[in-house]
């Protein structure tokens, strides 16, 4: 008996791994919808981002679970399904089917698409999470995910694991928090943006216009990022400026040979690129000055585990909090 | 032209190294892997106020004890810190923190397994547990649409006029039935109204707002009206009898609040509060739309939709006025909790709702939880820890000259109402009622009038959204914001606190409180 569930966990966990290979070769977008319009910019974006890609879109929707005492005892659902029985939607719902109509009239799944609905009971909640996929014929597809988790940053998470995931699209927050405050006051991007390992994109406005600013310290990784975030503004059809930033003088020239060079490359490989410079003085304040004026700003982590990010935080935070644009953080 | 591709050049997703945990696998260290893997910090950090919670307690009870405060009450006071806490930010599910409280009463203070069993169920539980069939069993008979379009008769179709009938039929409704019952009855009305006004969210945000904090402020204001109108009551009128009820005594008779006293008191400024709510709304947030001719007229053809009433709605209606009738002339006699469970099981036997229905809607974790959270309010009391520190607390408050008359009440209901926003308010008078009632008998005070203050005062959770059930309820409609509550919620505070202020000074003596 032993021995068949053994067999059964490393056949489940054989067929996971598989699973993960195929989505590989897929560009996933995971958009969180919560009703505001940036987060629909969102889809928008993710839509035009995945219009010549073999894609999945995943609208997700995290409601938090009820612990039955705000309520007085009565569970919440029992006034959710009065309002399904009025006929009226609840919010999750509404939200994303509003998201998914913007795709369906930007025709991201063609003319002929099938669905497919499932269910998973999760955090013992008989809610669980709901999931409707739509395959089209043209080999994308969008899933809605009603979800339901402890809070929603676990929810998002959580749906992070079910991934992969290439990027995330968020709305922005504006009461961004120490890193150490954030443990206690919860705040869903900056949590997102600081634990989620895939790319984060906090959106404001349409990112379209006005080109990506790629901001880099010259470091190799900081490099490989700002590559693929190049990408990123090229399938948008967005020209490319760099922005180089050095604490000091001590470490200028590689800077610059850095940025050089990565302008260069960006050049061979076909795409438009605007200003290349490099300027000293606090990375935060200058990428901020800069990049306020472009579509959006390409950054990237320094600290490079979870934990270091969590506890020491970085100029990507901060960049993404303070600037009035949207922000890709590339990982 | 570029040869890039979005998916291999493009941000990457991120997948765990799959070769070491295959191989490992295959040499049978998969699970120890998989056991590994899900000790990661993120479950620590999900769990922090737990930890900080125990950690805590550890601190307390390994400190010497104060002066004047006994082992068992410094245990009890310590039980009560951490069951707040956890009441507050909710990081493991709420009735653990019943379980822990069932459990700590009996390794750390000793008790008898058999007594702690007997203290976790009281008439107050039987009614906090009757009320919640009873609100599914009303929800079920689906009597909303026709509740609707007797407001928007009485109102017609002018915008501050419906908000205004609609706090007064939930306001009354929900004085007698509980504000969660009432505010997911309303709920699908003021959502329809607003919907039928317009679909745009942005066209109806001010009329949005007005409408369903007609809904969630009406039902608050009324749950302070009479004994069935929240948990909180029925908590404040199980201490004031455990506390100060002696059998044996004439004197202390009076600590027996019945269903009429209490309405005596308590219902005349709910009346009073109503239309300060429409006042305070209005004046907050300018709906958008002064005329709601269109969407009460599309209610109108639903509402005809659903043809005359049915015999089942009008047995529904006798029973739920039998309820109201029984609460009234025999909760003096046979308990509240008992005409509450008569009730739901009334409307069981005559088929108006189906068991799974009531077994589905309540949340009976909610009910193990008040009940431990009374029992431990009992065992504040018992131990002298409810007294020790109202006897602080008084102190603090004689260094600013308030620890009598109205400083000590406006003291107690400002302590009330920051403790009702930040977690229920049923909680809040556990936890809060046997500190405030010992300090009335420090400071001199009525325990009846100190008890008011509190039971009342805990209504005020207007600032947030897990203050009161009703605003729970209408906030998962997804129309409000955590910062709408704050906007119109702090004229509410004042214009509540003001008016018990002085319903409390001019009205209560006057009825003999």
């Amino acid at each position: 008996m032993k021995t068949t569930s053994k067999k059964s966990i490393v056949a489940r966990n054989k067929e996971l791994d598989e699973q993960v290979k195929r989505r590989q070769n897929r560009f996933r977008v995971l958009v969180c919808i919560n009703g505001e319009d940036a987060s629909y910019e969102g889809v928008k974006i993710a839509a035009k981002l995945c219009e010549n890609e073999v894609s999945d879109i995943i609208l997700l929707y995290v409601r938090r679970i009820d612990q039955g005492l705000n309520a007085g005892g009565l569970q919440v659902r029992v006034a959710r399904r009065n309002l399904l029985e009025w006929g009226l939607e609840l919010p999750g719902i509404k939200y994303l089917r509003r998201g998914f109509e913007m795709l369906l009239d930007m025709k991201f799944l063609g003319d002929d698409w099938e669905e497919h609905i499932s269910h998973t009971d999760v955090f013992g909640d008989p809610l669980g999470d709901n999931k409707v996929e739509y395959r089209g014929k043209n080999g994308r597809r969008i899933v809605l995910k009603l979800k339901t988790a402890p809070d929603i940053s676990s929810g998002i998470l959580h749906q992070h694991e079910l991934g992969p995931y290439n990027m995330i699209f968020m709305g922005p927050h504006i009461q961004w928090t120490t890193n150490w405050r954030s443990m206690f006051i919860p705040n869903t991007v900056q949590k997102i943006a600081s634990l989620a390992p895939a790319s984060v994109m906090t959106v404001r406005g349409t990112c379209q216009g006005n080109g990506f600013l790629l901001s880099t310290d010259g470091s190799p990784r900081s490099i490989q990022a700002k590559k693929r975030g190049a990408i990123v503004a090229h399938v948008l059809g967005e020209p490319v400026s760099i922005l180089g930033t050095a604490d000091d003088d001590s470490d200028l020239a590689n800077l610059e040979n850095s940025v050089d060079k990565l302008c260069k490359d960006l050049k061979k490989d076909g795409l438009k690129t605007g200003d290349c410079k490099v300027v000293v003085g606090d990375p935060v304040r200058a990428t901020i000055e800069a990049g306020n004026s472009y579509s959006a700003i390409v950054v990237s982590d320094r600290q490079t585990t979870r934990f270091n990010r969590f506890f020491k935080g970085s100029i990507a935070f901060d960049i993404m909090h303070l600037s009035t644009t949207s922000v890709l953080n590339v990982r | 032209m570029s040869k890039l591709s979005l998916v291999k050049d493009g941000p990457q997703a991120h997948v765990a190294s799959t070769t070491w945990s295959a191989r490992l696998g295959r040499q049978g260290y998969h699970q120890l892997e998989y056991f590994f893997a899900q000790l990661n910090f993120y479950y620590f950090w999900e769990k922090r106020w737990f930890i900080i919670a125990i950690a805590v307690g550890f601190f307390l009870l390994n400190i010497p004890t104060p002066d004047g405060l006994t082992r068992e009450g410094m245990i009890i006071l310590t039980m009560s810190i951490m069951a707040t806490i956890l009441f507050v930010t909710e990081p493991i599910p709420l009735p653990t923190v019943a379980l822990l409280i069932i459990v700590g009463q009996v390794i750390l203070l000793g008790l008898e397994s058999n007594e702690v069993a007997r203290s976790l169920m009281t008439d107050s539980v039987l009614f906090i547990m009757g009320s919640l069939m009873l609100a599914v069993a009303l929800i079920h008979q689906k009597l909303d649409q026709r509740i609707a379009w007797l407001i928007v008769r009485m109102t017609g179709t002018k915008t501050a006029n419906i908000c205004f009938g609609i706090s007064v039929v939930s306001g009354i409704l929900a004085s007698f039935v509980g504000e969660h019952t009432v505010a997911a009855m309303m709920l699908p009305v003021g959502i329809t109204l607003i919907t039928l006004t317009s679909t745009d969210r942005k066209k109806v945000r001010n009329l949005a707002a007005v409408i369903l904090f007609s809904i969630s402020y009406g039902c608050s204001v009324a749950g302070i009206g009479t004994p069935s109108g929240g948990a909180r009551n029925a908590i404040m009128i199980g201490y004031w009898k455990e506390f100060f009820y002696d059998p044996a005594n004439p004197e202390t008779h009076r600590f027996l609040i019945d269903y009429v006293k209490w309405m005596a008191y308590a219902y005349p400024m709910f009346l009073i509060q109503l239309p300060l709510v429409t006042w305070v709304l209005l004046s907050t947030f300018k709906p958008e739309y002064h005329n709601l001719t269109r969407p009460v007229a599309k209610l109108r053809k639903q509402v005809e939709l659903l043809g005359p009433m049915s015999i089942s709605n009008y047995i529904a209606i006798l029973l739920f006025l039998l309820v109201i009738f029984g609460w009234i002339f025999f909760s003096s006699l046979i308990g509240m909790g008992i005409i509450a469970i008569l009730g739901a099981a009334a409307f069981l036997v005559a088929g108006q709702v189906q068991w799974e229905d009531i077994n589905s809607g309540v949340n009976w974790g909610v009910v193990l939880l008040y009940g431990a959270a009374i029992s431990l309010g009992v065992q504040m009391k018992d131990t002298g820890a409810a007294e020790w520190v109202a006897e602080n607390f008084i102190f603090i408050l004689s260094t600013i000259g308030v620890e009598t008359g109205l400083g000590l009440w406006a003291a107690i209901s400002l302590l009330t109402t920051f403790v009702t926003n930040t977690m229920s308010n049923g909680a809040a008078v556990a936890v809060l009622g046997p500190i405030t009632l010992n300090m009335a008998t420090v400071a001199n005070e009525s325990p009846i009038l100190i008890g008011f203050i509190t039971s009342i005062s805990s209504a005020f959770a207007y600032l947030t959204v897990v203050g009161t059930p009703a605003s729970t309820i209408v906030y998962a409609a997804g129309y409000l914001t955590p910062k709408d509550f704050l906007k119109a919620g702090w004229r509410m505070v004042i214009v509540s606190t003001i008016l018990m202020m002085l319903v409390a000074k001019f009205y209560w003596p006057y009825v003999g409180v």
